[in-house]
């Protein structure tokens, strides 16, 4: 292999990466402060992709306006879905699967009601940034390279709400000990709601930054909340770090498929990768390590 | 026991294979009939699922690689192979089994519920994908058509024929095999293993001290719960003699089947078939309506997550509990 | 100052306290000593509102608390020590006890680290220590630093000596008297008759569900029910 085409498959990895990273790290402090798996999560990718749409497109917005609206948006629909559909459920007996399967409901209602309100129109953003960089001999787009560093920004930045904020103290205490938690009086409720809308808003980021390179269509979040799914089992159910190294592993994984095998085989290379991890080690392959 | 099988389940068997014979004599149309054989398809195919639901207690979400594996197997065999659909549907339930052998030993070892759920539904889109990709054999999403009905069989003058177009004979075909199935599950759950399912169900640790090996039966329960399934898709293949990856493995299936188990009732031997005829009962009515399909089972599946968890055969089971219930009390008090 | 009336409590369909009436009293020690499974964390945590009775009330300086909710316990002047510590096992000491002002006004979270490091000044060494990699006596500090953190006029403690070496026993009782010198009413449970009530100014005896006995700390020790059942079964035991 070449050193261009090396270099042009490791970054093609880390780029699809980043935007299983944001999906998987968001389904994984969901699941690790609150037990729940929410299968709705790929549909805030899709609604995501529509408000960004009307936003920009339908309106004209600046690129950057319509984002931070769409956010905005999208970390309130979390928290209702949270809010409405999920928190009356917890306290029920066996709530555990009903959870699953009122959420992969809401997933389906979503994406019936996109289609009917929408169509089956598949819609794309122009490009946010222009120009191309070069690369040890390698071009690549901007826009390809920035969805890369926003990923890592968003992150970044989430990390350091978990990690330096009261907010984030209190998450993380909700995730180690949620009864401990309740009993120095911190509110599960506004956990729940908060970690939920704070991964709708990594969701909505992945979406926004695909949707220039991708169509926006109802079943858009379909393959994406399986390769959450995916990337926080690898990771370690539950730990942020660990779904976002998942993340970026499981885009290098699939980006050196794509090198030996046709396309069409990549989800299979991905998803065998899942379980044959699943035989060897269960708790996921950084297991030990939690937020 | 009883809150899987219901209260009397040898007679609400029999009065199932009395409505069955009665929905024989009745002048029905093509169309109703031809819904009536997919809901007991799907019937069985629930049933299937239920297992392992129900006697399991597992939350597998990916049964429906079962259904496309007893599917595009037996049609392969058929079609490829020329052999008689009455061998090859054996060939795809059998193969089904052993995927779930295959995919049960993992997720039987875990048993945390969000690995059960994420690896089962991994599982399933990699077979849709398998499906999807090996276009030389199955043509992929364009479909994979000519798949044979099952021949014909002749009783001296009259020739019952089968497959999509005939309707009454696909409908009498796919009635015996969902009698058998469920007969023949019925016989196993009120059986010696049977009480021991129930027996790893109420209490793996009390089971363990009988002695029972728990892990091979729940293995073995877990492939027959996935040759089962199998079995039901190869039946749908040669009925509809068409498929495509995603109709068969796709989200649409997992969503109908989920709605069929979670309106019957989870884990309740009945549930599944109240679930296919109530659904299918329903989409009759909205017939006018198919863009909606989607939405509505979404739907109903939140409102009775919501409202009946335990679907319609679970609330049955509620009522008759709370009158025996209360004939306790009133003994009681009484005396 | 603390008041159970008549709590029920069930889990599911089996009920498992009946009745229960308690007061703690302003600067009192009150221990609460049964058998395994007799109820008496749960009495603890019905108290806190961690766990939600079925009938009677709670009240705190005659305010009926049913309608608080757990978190709002803390600000009312109460505070819990979970049995086994419960730590949040990935965050630093300091992180820990800081959590346990939670519920009071920040800028009192400075003033009462001091008054905490003050009465536990062993602790001041592990701040920046992983909480889950402390030993269990250290990790019981640790608990109580975190609940009197929230300033509390009554500190519940569920089996504060649990799984606690015999010196380690001593010290924890030391502190728990050190405490309620500061005016921290204290109502604690553990199996161990002599144990709790020669602590305790007063004391119950929980069994199945029920309050069977109470009186002063002396007058529980000298009880001859307690003498028989359980002094003498430990006497017996430990020859």
């Amino acid at each position: 292999m070449t050193a261009p085409l090396f270099l042009e498959m490791a970054i093609n990895g880390l780029i699809s990466g980043s935007i299983y990273a944001l999906v998987g790290s968001g389904i994984a402090l969901v699941y690790g402060t609150t037990r729940v798996l929410n299968f709705a999560h790929g549909e805030l990718l899709m609604i995501a992709g529509y408000l960004v749409l009307f936003f920009a497109v339908t309106l004209g917005w600046n690129v950057l306006l319509a984002s931070v609206v769409t956010l905005a948006l999208v970390g309130s629909i979390g928290a209702a879905i949270q809010r409405i559909t999920i928190a009356p459920l917890l306290a029920r007996e066996d709530w555990a699967f009903r959870v699953i399967a009122a959420t992969i409901g809401l997933s389906i209602f979503l994406q019936s009601g996109a289609q009917i309100v929408w169509g089956e129109q598949f819609r794309t953003l122009p490009y946010f940034f222009d120009g191309v960089v070069s690369l040890g001999g390698l071009r690549m787009p901007v826009q390809r390279l920035s969805i890369l560093v926003i990923a890592l920004l968003l992150m970044g930045l989430c990390a350091l709400v978990l990690y330096r904020t009261s907010l984030g103290r209190i998450v993380r205490a909700t995730a180690q000990d949620a009864e401990a938690a309740l009993a120095v009086g911190i509110p599960a409720g506004l956990v729940h709601t908060s970690v939920f809308a704070i991964s709708a808003v990594l969701a909505g980021a992945g979406a926004i930054l695909l949707s220039p390179i991708l169509t926006v269509n109802p079943w858009m979040g379909v393959s994406f909340l399986l390769k959450g799914f995916a990337v926080v089992i690898l990771g370690g159910l539950g730990s942020f770090g660990g779904a976002v190294a998942a993340g970026f592993l499981l885009g290098l994984i699939e980006a050196a498929s794509v090198m030996v095998l046709p396309t069409e085989w990549r989800d299979v290379v991905a998803f065998t990768f899942l379980i044959a991890v699943i035989w060897v080690r269960p708790n996921g392959l950084f297991a030990g390590r939690e937020a | 026991m009883t809150e899987i099988l219901g209260r009397r389940p040898a007679l609400s068997f029999l009065i199932c294979v009395g409505l069955f014979l009665l929905t024989l004599v009745l002048p029905l149309n093509d169309y109703v009939l031809h819904i009536l054989t997919l809901s007991l398809i799907f019937a069985i195919f629930a049933s299937g699922w239920n297992l392992t639901l129900g006697i399991l207690g597992l939350k597998t979400l990916g049964h429906h690689a079962f259904f496309a594996i007893g599917a595009y197997l037996s049609a392969i065999a058929a079609f490829y192979g020329g052999v008689s659909p009455w061998l090859t549907i054996w060939v795809g339930a059998v193969l089904a089994a052993l995927a779930g052998l295959l995919i049960g030993l993992p997720i039987l070892r875990i048993r945390s519920m969000p690995h059960v759920a994420i690896v089962t539904l991994a599982f399933a889109e990699i077979v849709r994908l398998i499906f999807s990709n090996l276009k030389d054999i199955t043509r992929g999403e364009l479909g994979f058509w000519g798949i044979p009905p099952f021949d014909p069989v002749s009783f001296g003058e009259t020739t019952i024929r089968f497959g999509l177009g005939n309707a009454w004979g696909s409908f009498i075909l796919v009635g015996l095999f969902f009698f058998a199935v469920q007969g023949g599950l019925l016989l196993l759950l009120r059986s010696r293993p049977g009480l021991t399912f129930a027996a790893i169900r109420d209490s793996e640790a009390a089971a363990e001290s009988l002695g029972i090996n728990f892990g091979a039966w729940k293995l073995a329960a877990f492939a027959l719960s996935a040759g089962i399934v199998g079995l039901s898709g190869a039946i749908y293949a040669h009925y509809v003699m068409i498929l495509t990856p995603t109709s068969v493995a796709g989200p649409e299936m997992l969503i109908t089947l989920l709605a069929i188990i979670i309106v019957g009732g989870a884990g309740r031997f009945f549930g599944p078939l109240y679930g296919a005829l109530l659904l299918t009962g329903s989409l009759e009515l909205l017939r006018e309506f198919g863009d909606y399909r989607m939405l509505l089972y979404g739907a109903l599946v939140i409102g009775f997550v919501f409202v009946a968890p335990q679907g319609i055969a679970g609330l049955k089971f509620d009522r008759l509990r709370r009158r025996r219930g209360h004939g306790t009390n009133e003994s009681s008090s009484s005396a | 100052m603390l008041r159970l009336e008549g709590i029920d409590v069930h889990y599911g369909a089996t009920q498992v306290l009946w009745s229960v009436d308690m007061r703690v009293a302003e600067g009192e020690i009150v221990a609460i000593m049964g058998p395994n499974g007799s109820g008496k964390s749960t009495v603890l945590k019905a108290a806190m509102g961690l766990k939600a009775p079925s009938g009677g009330r709670v009240l705190l300086d005659g305010r009926e608390m049913q309608d608080a909710s757990a978190t709002e316990r803390p600000r009312h002047g109460m505070a819990i020590v979970l049995e086994r510590r419960r730590l949040f096992p990935r965050m630093s000491v300091h992180e820990n006890i800081v959590l346990g002002a939670y519920a009071r006004p920040a800028r009192e979270t400075k003033g009462s680290l001091e008054w905490v490091l003050g009465l536990l000044p062993d602790l001041r060494e592990h701040l920046d220590a992983t909480a889950g990699k402390l030993s269990g006596g250290q990790q019981q500090m640790v608990a109580i630093a975190r609940g009197l953190m929230a300033r509390p006029r009554v500190l519940l403690m569920d089996e504060p000596f649990l799984g606690l070496s015999p010196a380690m026993v001593k010290t924890v009782s030391a502190i728990m008297r050190t405490i309620n010198g500061e005016g921290v009413a204290i109502l604690f449970n553990e199996q161990d008759a002599k144990l709790s009530f020669a602590l305790s100014h007063r004391g119950y005896l929980l069994e199945s569900g029920r309050v069977i006995l109470s009186g002063s700390g002396q007058e529980m020790l000298d009880h001859p029910e307690v003498k028989r059942v359980y002094l003498g079964v430990r006497e017996e035991a430990a020859r």
